[in-house]
């Protein structure tokens, strides 16, 4: 387990397009009828500095504001309001202009007089939909479980930091504990901080998690010299415990993004097993790849073999002290 | 058709001046064919996971990449590891080539004819010296990677989805190869040369395909 090739955690960092881990915020719009053909809009964009992202929905068909666009800012996003008059909107193609020269998302949350609730997860690869008659539970829950799966393999932070267990668990019992831990204790916190029960600043959080990364570096560096530590013997318990602070993060990426309070069960179930989906995929890929190399019996030279550990110290320093700089307003 | 077999076969004959000329044709057709399937799978997810599933999701990639790791595999752990290291090297190798330059590939009844014969290999359990098992995997490797990097030379992200393409050729050939070399069992080595036997009968449907253009 603990020969786990360079190239493979290069493959999770190469994985994630943009320069900052975690911080894949998505864009939020919801349209919410308010009187037949009338829609009062929320249109929520991340900021990078003191810009919004240069991001605008569109409609194929007539849609027009009537009343004037309110911009305010809150911590990392921009958020307008305004009033769209749309007569038909059922039938029409939503687009995201500018999307498609992002590496972000847009949650889309059409809510009607009716009831009915249309909502899609807009990419960039994927920048418009057409507006649904009527959505079904399990398309809801279908974007949710992608979403969920994106933001774990978009998580550089968060995979480093699964893959340094899986450099310290020795064997395939402690393995399936440890995973079993991180699991339950993400999942624990994800769902006390979607429901409102508890709240995690983001730039502290997000200190926070870092400096779980950069905590394991040294400890895989005391299995290379022989030594041993309470995170050696149990890593259960490390996973449970930094368990809490990523799931707070995976919160912060699924409320950040607007949650449909009607859905919020369906939500926040197939969110999870969205995450867990691609956790799993992950943990059981390095675990198979190990495997084959032990069985083609490979023997990689001690800097290859030493370079995952090196990488999740390192990543694990730098994100440490990028997000304290922004936590403290040294740089933006 | 050859002329002198039409002429056996009471069909009209031609001028052996526009045979030429038709053959040539038809040559150059098959020559100029491109690969079955040449645009990047999306996967919603970007570039680098559009090129981690492209070779599993391109027939025409995937089986001559899995009768080499079958072939190697079978070749025990050593000839595992060198085409392990060449295989996917070369693939990568090959693509950048390919975006670079955007010249026509090899044909497509070329690959097919490689594939077919790489399932024969495995099927009738021969064993090639290293050295040739290494050079297959050096050709296949580049002159499929040409095509697909020439293939996405014109799409954004082609740099991020080329090694995308090269880690998941890298993770398909070590879970493979590492599964097979393990294998002792009698009937175990015969699923695996049933394998090959069916990978031989796709490549020579993929060759009929690419002589009809």
């Amino acid at each position: 387990m603990r020969k786990i090739v360079a190239a493979f955690a290069c493959l999770v960092l190469l994985a994630r397009p943009a320069a900052h881990a975690d911080e894949i915020r998505p864009a939020y719009l919801e349209l919410r009828e308010v009187a037949p053909g009338e829609f009062d809009v929320l249109w929520q964009t991340p900021m990078m500095g003191d810009a919004r992202l240069d991001l605008e929905p569109e409609f194929s068909g007539e849609a027009v504001p009537v009343s004037p666009v309110v911009t305010r800012t809150v911590p990392g996003n921009a958020i307008r309001t305004w009033t769209l008059r749309a007569p038909a909107l059922r039938g029409q193609t939503l687009r995201i202009r500018g999307l498609e020269r992002t590496v972000t998302d847009v949650l889309t949350r059409i809510a009607f007089l009716d009831g009915t609730v249309a909502i899609n997860v807009l990419q960039p690869a994927t920048p418009s939909v057409v507006v649904q008659e009527r959505q079904s539970r399990l398309a809801l829950a279908r974007s949710y479980v992608v979403y969920g799966i994106q933001h774990i393999i978009f998580g550089a932070d968060h995979l480093l930091f699964v893959l340094g267990l899986l450099l310290i668990v020795a064997d395939r019992w402690m393995l399936i504990k440890t995973v079993t831990s991180f699991t339950v204790a993400h999942s624990i916190t994800l769902v006390v901080a979607t429901l409102g029960f508890a709240h995690a600043p983001v730039e502290p959080l997000n200190a926070a998690i870092a400096l779980s990364i950069l905590f394991l570096g040294p400890e895989i560096a005391r299995i290379w010299r022989g030594e041993t530590s309470l995170t050696i013997r149990a890593p259960w318990l490390v996973a449970f415990v930094f368990g809490l602070l990523h799931g707070f993060g995976f919160a912060g990426a699924l409320t950040g993004a607007g949650l449909p309070r009607g859905d919020l069960a369906v939500a926040l179930l197939t969110f999870n097993i969205g995450v867990e989906i691609g956790q799993i995929a992950f943990v059981l890929l390095v675990v198979a790849l190990e495997r084959s190399f032990r069985q083609l019996e490979i023997s990689w030279p001690p800097l290859i073999a030493r370079a995952p550990g090196y990488l999740i110290g390192s990543a694990g320093a730098f994100w440490t002290i990028q997000r304290t700089a922004i936590l403290f307003g040294v740089v933006q | 058709m050859n002329p002198r077999r039409r002429r056996r076969a009471g069909g009209p004959s031609l001028p052996p001046g526009r045979v030429h000329v038709r053959t040539a044709l038809a040559a150059a057709a098959v020559l100029a064919a491109g690969p079955a399937q040449a645009h990047l799978t999306n996967s919603g997810f970007g570039p680098f996971y559009d090129g981690l599933a492209h070779p599993l999701l391109s027939p025409e990639d995937i089986l001559p990449a899995v009768a080499m790791t079958l072939l190697a595999g079978l070749g025990g752990a050593r000839c595992g590891r060198f085409v392990l290291a060449t295989l996917p090297l070369a693939w990568l190798t090959g693509m950048v080539g390919g975006w670079a330059l955007g010249l026509p590939g090899a044909p497509a009844w070329l690959l097919a004819i490689m594939t077919a014969l790489l399932g024969a290999l495995v099927a009738s359990d021969l064993r090639p010296p290293l050295t040739l098992v290494v050079a297959a995997a050096a050709a296949i490797g580049a002159l499929h990677g040409y095509d697909n990097g020439r293939d996405l030379a014109a799409t954004t992200g082609a740099l991020v989805a080329i090694i995308g393409i090269a880690c998941s050729l890298f993770a398909v050939v070590s879970l493979v190869t590492g599964q097979i070399v393990v294998v002792k069992a009698q009937w175990a080595r015969l699923a695996v040369r049933i394998c090959g036997s069916w990978i031989a009968a796709v490549g020579l449907l993929m060759f009929g395909w690419a002589m009809r253009g």
